[in-house]
């Protein structure tokens, strides 16, 4: 199961005030953030958000190195867009849109690090179960979850072994190779657990 | 159990298993055929197979070993295996796990901050490259000459994956061309991705030939 750790690494455990909060309440501060800094507030309201935001980081008690690791991985874009910004219409533009996106990208980081994988799940759950009046399914719905969680491990194992095979034969760069018997093994066990799933009566439309 | 399937299925959409629209949630009208357990299998698998995709390392190709990622290959793999309506649920269940905080995200990232970021663009043109490759797919499969023609749906899916990313870098605060030369870097890699969907997409409608289309009698 080397393939399922990567699952949980969102997740940062604590034991502060922001992991005890209501997701809802989570939830709701992101979309604060999102609609200040994307609804056209000014740079001293964008400012005033990443701010908060930063503090919030550190009220959760998450290091500093999840502060820069999402910077770092858009930082190419962030000078490209900062350079046009500040080309086209000045040092204050380019800030108010630089902080904006900075903080909504750390307001969703700290949902993120600081509710588990599951309370997630549960969330959308719930986001989902209203949709029953308009004929949606949740149980179906909350069983295809489930299936795809627990297909990432066998996929991943299945590109390993395959990865394995190719370089056996001297084909390691030979796409073809890499990718076709992953993709028969994938189809072949959706099939399996679409037949196992049949035989159990699961999954069925309800008529 | 295939020939157990088979009938329901042939029941419900006469000629091939046509399915609707959304996402794998039931549907909203009575009338149209829902899918069956193995629908949902393939739906999760292969959102799955996305989530996969970015947790291998990419294949190296050619002498400089430039390594190739899977996420775009297994979008279009998606849309010509799994056709319009569980193309699209595969995609949108991937998009949308990895929005509520799953890291399934190339980079490991999650949540939504990914639609505060750069690639915002490209994760939603991923649901609908899927379904414009999943809409064309079944009458390319039919059509003389079909790895033409599959290419061709894939190459307009990617088409729309970029139009869609290129709006993305717009939308946070890029001007036009920086944005276009800022996409036009991925088409090389893109093309090659689309050749090679196709060659494995052929493969797989010969080994499950009832995937997509119905088999002939």
């Amino acid at each position: 199961m080397r393939g399922h750790a990567h699952l949980i690494a969102a997740y940062h455990p604590g034991n502060s005030v922001v992991h005890r909060a209501p997701l809802r309440l989570k939830a709701a501060f992101l979309l604060v953030v999102a609609v200040v800094c994307f609804a056209g507030a000014g740079p001293f309201a964008a400012s005033g958000a990443l701010t908060a935001v930063v503090v919030l980081h550190f009220a959760a008690q998450l290091p500093a190195a999840r502060l820069w690791k999402p910077i770092r991985l858009m930082l190419v874009f962030l000078l490209l867009i900062g350079a046009y910004q500040f080309w086209q219409s000045g040092p204050l533009t380019a800030w108010r849109i630089l902080a904006g996106i900075l903080a909504t990208v750390l307001a969703a980081n700290i949902l993120t690090a600081t509710t588990p994988v599951d309370r997630l799940l549960d969330g959308l759950a719930r986001l989902v179960a209203p949709l029953r009046r308009f004929g949606a399914d949740p149980e179906r719905f909350a069983l295809t979850v489930s299936l795809m969680l627990r297909s990432i491990p066998f996929i991943i194992g299945a590109f390993d072994d395959v990865r394995d095979a190719a370089r056996a034969r001297g084909l390691e760069r030979n796409l073809r190779a890499r990718t076709l018997p992953v993709m028969i093994c994938t189809v072949a066990y959706a099939r399996q657990t679409g037949e196992a799933l049949a035989a159990r009566g699961l999954g069925e439309a309800e008529e | 159990m295939t020939q157990e399937l088979a009938p329901a299925s042939r029941t419900a959409a006469p000629k091939l298993r046509q399915n609707g629209t959304a996402l794998g949630r039931g549907g909203a009208h009575a009338s149209r055929p829902r899918w069956n357990a193995g629908d949902l299998a393939l739906i999760a698998v292969f959102a799955a197979l996305l989530a996969a995709s970015i947790a291998v390392p990419g294949i190296p190709v050619g002498p400089l070993g430039v390594p190739i990622t899977l996420q775009t290959l297994a979008v279009t793999l998606c849309g010509l295996v799994l056709g319009f309506g569980r193309g699209t649920a595969a995609v949108g269940l991937y998009v949308l796990l990895g929005l509520v905080g799953l890291p399934i995200f190339s980079g490991f990232r999650a949540g939504p901050a990914i639609l505060a970021g750069p690639s915002a663009g490209y994760i939603i043109g991923f649901i609908f490259g899927a379904a414009v490759v999943g809409a064309l797919a079944p009458w390319a499969l039919r059509r003389r000459g079909r790895a033409g023609w599959l290419f061709a749906a894939a190459t307009v899916g990617m088409l729309v994956v970029h139009g869609l990313g290129v709006l993305g870098f717009m939308a946070k605060g890029m001007g036009y061309w920086p944005a276009v030369l800022a996409d036009a870097a991925y088409y090389p890699g893109d093309i090659i991705k689309n050749v090679l969907a196709v060659a494995v997409a052929l493969s797989l409608h010969r080994a499950f030939p009832d995937v997509l289309l119905r088999r002939r009698r």
